[in-house]
Formats: C-alpha cells, structure tokens, sequence
C-alpha cells in the first residue's frame, strides 16, 4: 500500500481555437496530502477535467508546475509520464471504457502486461483486485454480460490492480444510478480508508462530493472556495 | 509486454463482414499466387528433367522446333562425321537417334472430353532409350515394326484413349490402329506428355520418307557447345541445340504467360493492401476511445501501433489459410493437372501442380507483408489518437 502527495502550484493551462486563446486554469494552486479523497466539483468549463488530465500526466501545463509524490511532470517527457502512469495512477472513467472483446480479468489484467511479472502472478493479483470489488465471481463476463455497476467496479478493479499510489475519477457515477452511485462510492471510501489511496475525484453531483474528505470548488480556472467534510476526518499518511 | 494475441483475434469478429469481405479479397490473391507459383514450379520441374546438357536436338537449318524440322536420310547420313558422340555399351553404335514427331488430338480426361489436345506422337528406334535417359519404360516396349505404341505417364493421365489395351488411330488419314502396349516415365520431364512408337511403322504411316530431328548424346567428355557448332557449320550444315537451351525456347509462351499472371498477382497484392487498408482505418476510427483509455493506462503509441499491425496480419493470415485451402480444394476437384503449348510446336506440355509446405509459407508470408504495408497508416493514425479528445468522444 502506497499514496503520493500532489501540489500544483500556478498552473495555467491555456488552449488555443482558431488562434484565440482560451484559459482553461488561471494560475491555480492546490496541495493534496498522500492518502487523501478530495472531491473537485464546479459548472462546466470551470477546469475540473483538465486539471484532472495535468495530474494523471496526459496533458502539460502551459506553465506552472505539477508534483506529484517525487516526480515533477513538467519535466518528464511524453515517454516518461505514459510509464509513470502505468505505474502510480489508476484512472477511472465515467464510461469505464472497457475493451468489449476482453473478459473482465482480462480487462483488469491490461495494466500488468506492462510489468515484468509471471503469468500466476498476475492471475493472483486480478484476482485479489476483482475480490476487491466484489466481482469474483464475474472473471469469465464479458462487459456486455455485465449491469453498468459491475462494469464500473471492474473499471475500478483495472485502476487498482497495480497498486497505483493516487486514484484518478472523472465523473465516476455519472452514468450510473443513485444506489449503484452509493456502491461505486462506498468503493472508493474504501480503496481510500482501507488501502489508503489518494483520491481525487471530478463530480457534479453533490451526494457523491459528501463522500471526498475535501471538496474543493473551482470557477473559470480558479480555486473559489474549498470545504472540508466534517463527516470523513482526513487521515494521516502512512 | 504487448496486448494479448488474444485481444487482437477477437476484434477481427467485432466487424464480422467487414472482416469476411476483407478476408475474401486476400483469399483470392492468396488462391491466385500459390495456383501460379505450383505452375511455374511445375514448368521448372518438368524442364528441370529435360536438362542433359550432353544431349544435341538437331534440327533442319532456320527450324525452331521438331514439327517444323525435316532432316533428310543424307543429311542424316552427315551427323557420322560428329566426334564425341556417346556410344552405346552394348552394341558399339553411336548414340544417335533419329525421330519422326507428328500431332494427335486427344481429348483431355478433366473435362470429360469435351475439349481436345495436341499429343506429340514420336515416332523412335532403339537408339532413342539410349539418348534420352531419362525415359524409362514402365512395364512392356513396342516391337519395332509394330503397329503399337508406348504413352508416356503424364500423357496417361491426362488424355482420354491412351490407356493400355487402347487403340489409337494415327496416320495420314487416320485410319492406322495403334495399340497402346505400355508407359513410360520421363523424371516427370515434357516427353512424359508424348506417344512413342517404332520410327519406321510411323513414318510410313504417314507417308513420311524425312526425320523431324535427330538426338545426339555426347560423351562426358564433350564440348556440346563446340559440337552444335560443328554440326551448324558447312560440312553438316543442320541447327543444334543442347536439350537445356531446346526447352527454355519451347517454354517461352508459358514463361511470358506467367509473367502475365504474376503482374496480376501484383495488381491484386496491391488491392489488397488497400482493402486491409480499408479495413483497419474503420477498425481504429471506431475504437479511438478504446486507444485512448490504453495510452491512459500506460500502453505506449509503438505498442498500440504494433496491436493494430498485429490484429491486420492475422485478418491476413486467416485470408491467407483461406486462400490455401481454396487453392488446395480446386487442384483435388477440378484437376492438379495444367497443359499448354509449347512455343513453336503447337503441342502440349502436360504440368502437375503441387501445393507444397514451403508454398502455403510463402504464401502467407506474402500476406502477412501486405498487411503490414496496409495496415502501418491506420496503426500510426492509432497511435496518435489524441487522448483527451478521444476519452471526451460521447
């Protein structure tokens, strides 16, 4: 079990259309602590899902810096951040984006072929991963056999099997509904409070932000406000 | 480590026709190319058995075949001053062997008959075992001055009438019963596809009183090329050629016809890399997001790239296997049999054409290049599929 810390200080992002300039984050500043849920909420445009995609190191600022455990991303090159994803982050997307022809061990296996490990290895640890989720007994399914929940806890289950120290969600349960929502969350709660992950999650929606530790509001690019949950009490790192 | 085998295999029945048209197309080029290169091994095996360097044809002067060569006995008479001649062990004579060749049709046994052939009959003397070494008789000879004749094995099999115990009718006008008495092999060589008889029963059968071409075996110690010229020069004044040099020229029309069908074969290779083309640009544009979450997770732009090269060559290869087995399924139902005419003779040189191991490898190793060459475009376009984008498409 590992979690990495993240700060980003002044990051602006700026992407061009039709050589007009459109500022998607305006010098925006946060510090998440390793182990901790922080929910990123805000309307539209307000830069959640970039700011999400700096970190995960899919995109680069256009200045500002991003650090996450030891790695400045503003100084890795493409190469570099694509096999530092495949080893500190797991990501989560709103519509899973499973690959329909694979089972789904073979979908949570997908990460680990880009390690150097035995074939059992990698068989326990899909396995401990799906268990995890509470799909041990869907290895063989494919997606189209699985209920929108299950596809999402498989999703999971891929975003966690290489034991990743910061957990990425956009939208998670945005496609989902409200008590499968509840499940999908409750999940997360545990991938943070039990395997002490950092998680930082992109939602509208207010139920699910109650179950992030922070919640942290953006507007037009900029940190507005942030609040911490009373209810979930930030851990110390380990 | 790449993306499972498993995951590319799949995919190829995501778009089940699109993979089966597309899978169609490389059959056909697969079925074309292993057809063409099991005839032109054929034609080269065949011509590979009637290379005795050490054997002379000689023909008339300006002749470029036997059934436009006529050798009268003097000039016949004239090859006795040709040193180097091979003798035979036996009786001491000089290994030379006169020949009379004309033309039967015969109808061809794979369609039943219903379209005919031009045999090569050769009308021989003893002597003609002893030149031509090949050639081996299965079983009984003719008697000389018989009415009976010989059928070589090739010939057997692919003509209707010329089974032992058969009478074939020869001769100026036809009406001369010749009974079929026997085989005879040639290592698979083109007189596998002719008629042997006695030379003179022949000859006056035909009313002929002049040979088609004398064969002359030379012994090893031989210069042939020395003795055509000697023979070609004014004391003989007749055109020789080694049996080699006879037979590329005879198999000129089938080489240029193969030269024909393998400019198809490139036509069709080239399509075919555009149908793979075709294909796999449709693949990826529909799994653009499926790229995008493997760049997210940490696959990198070679190994997706490499993916889409991979999941083109097995489509290819699954092409290919049904090609080869098209291939093989018409050689056992229509016939793995193929005759054609030789340059200048206007009869037929008989071919059996063999799907072999290293054909079917050939053959896909073909399709399996033009996959790659098809599907490298649409795998770099896979490669780069930007990310963000592509994970925000509904």
């Amino acid at each position: 079990m590992s979690a990495a810390d993240i700060v980003a200080t002044s990051v602006r992002k700026v992407y061009h259309k039709d050589r007009i300039e459109i500022p998607v984050l305006d010098g925006l500043s946060l510090k998440i602590d390793a182990g901790e849920f922080v929910v990123l909420m805000g309307p539209s445009g307000s830069g959640k899902s970039t700011l999400l995609h700096l970190i995960g190191g899919l995109d680069s600022p256009t200045s500002g810096s991003i650090r996450v455990g030891e790695y400045n991303l503003e100084r890795m090159t493409e190469r570099e951040l694509t096999a530092w994803r495949s080893r500190h982050v797991g990501f989560i997307f709103q519509m899973y984006h499973l690959v329909p022809v694979l089972t789904a061990a073979q979908n949570v296996e997908l990460p680990l072929l880009l390690f150097k490990m035995s074939s059992a290895e990698r068989r326990e640890r899909v396995a401990t991963a799906l268990k995890v989720v509470g799909l041990a007994d869907r290895t063989d399914h494919r997606p189209n056999q699985l209920s929108g929940g299950q596809e999402q806890r498989v999703a999971i289950a891929r975003a966690i099997v290489t034991d990743p120290d910061v957990i990425l969600a956009d939208e998670p349960t945005g496609d989902l509904d409200a008590k499968t929502s509840e499940e999908i969350l409750a999940l997360l709660n545990l991938l943070n409070s039990e395997f002490n992950k950092t998680i930082l999650m992109v939602t509208h929606d207010p139920r699910a932000a109650s179950h992030g530790q922070r919640v942290v509001h953006l507007e037009k690019g900029v940190l507005e406000r942030e609040e911490r949950n009373p209810a979930r009490p930030a851990m110390a790192a380990s | 480590m790449a993306l499972p085998l498993s995951y590319n295999w799949r995919n190829l029945f995501v778009r089940k026709t699109t993979t089966l048209l597309t899978c169609l197309v490389i059959a056909t080029v697969v079925g074309v190319f292993t057809w063409l290169v099991g005839f032109a091994g054929a034609l080269n095996r065949s011509l590979s058995y009637a290379n005795d360097a050490h054997k002379l044809i000689v023909l008339k002067q300006g002749a470029t075949s036997e059934t436009n060569s006529a050798i009268l006995p003097e000039d016949y008479n004239k090859l006795s001053q040709v040193q180097d001649v091979a003798v035979n062990p036996k009786t001491g004579e000089p290994l030379r062997s006169p020949e009379m060749i004309v033309q039967v049709s015969l109808p061809r046994r794979r369609d039943n008959g219903t379209t005919f052939a031009n045999v090569a009959v050769r009308g021989v003397t003893d002597a003609a075992f002893g030149v031509h070494r090949n050639v081996k008789l299965l079983g009984k000879g003719f008697s000389s001055g018989s009415m009976e004749v010989i059928v070589g094995e090739q010939a057997a099999k692919q003509f209707g009438g010329v089974q032992i115990g058969d009478t074939i009718n020869l001769g100026y006008s036809g009406n001369r019963g010749y009974k079929v008495v026997g085989y005879f092999s040639a290592n698979g060589g083109p007189m596998e596809t002719e008629i042997w008889g006695p030379l003179t029963t022949l000859m006056n059968s035909y009313n002929r009183n002049m040979y088609s071409s004398v064969n002359v075996l030379l012994n090893d110690k031989a210069d042939p090329d020395k003795v055509a010229k000697f023979v070609q020069g004014p004391s003989v004044d007749l055109n020789a050629q080694t049996e080699p040099a006879y037979w590329y020229d005879q198999s000129k029309n089938i080489r240029i016809y193969l030269g024909i069908v393998g400019g198809l074969v490139s036509i069709m290779c080239v399509a075919a890399i555009f149908a793979i083309a075709n294909t796999m640009y449709a693949t990826v544009a529909g799994r653009t997001r499926e790229f995008a979450m493997l760049r997210t997770i940490g696959f990198s732009k070679n190994q997706i790239l490499l993916s889409v090269v991979i999941e083109a060559v097995f489509l290819a290869l699954l092409g290919g296997a049904m090609g080869c087995i098209a291939c093989e399924a018409w050689l056992v139902l229509a016939g793995n049999t193929k005759d054609m005419f030789g340059a200048t003779t206007f009869t037929t040189m008989a071919f059996e054409i063999k799907l072999t191991p290293y054909m079917v490898v050939g053959a896909l190793l073909l399709v399996a290049g033009v996959a790659v060459l098809g599907a490298l475009p649409p795998a770099v376009r896979a490669s780069r599929v930007h990310v963000i984008d592509a994970l925000r498409e509904p």
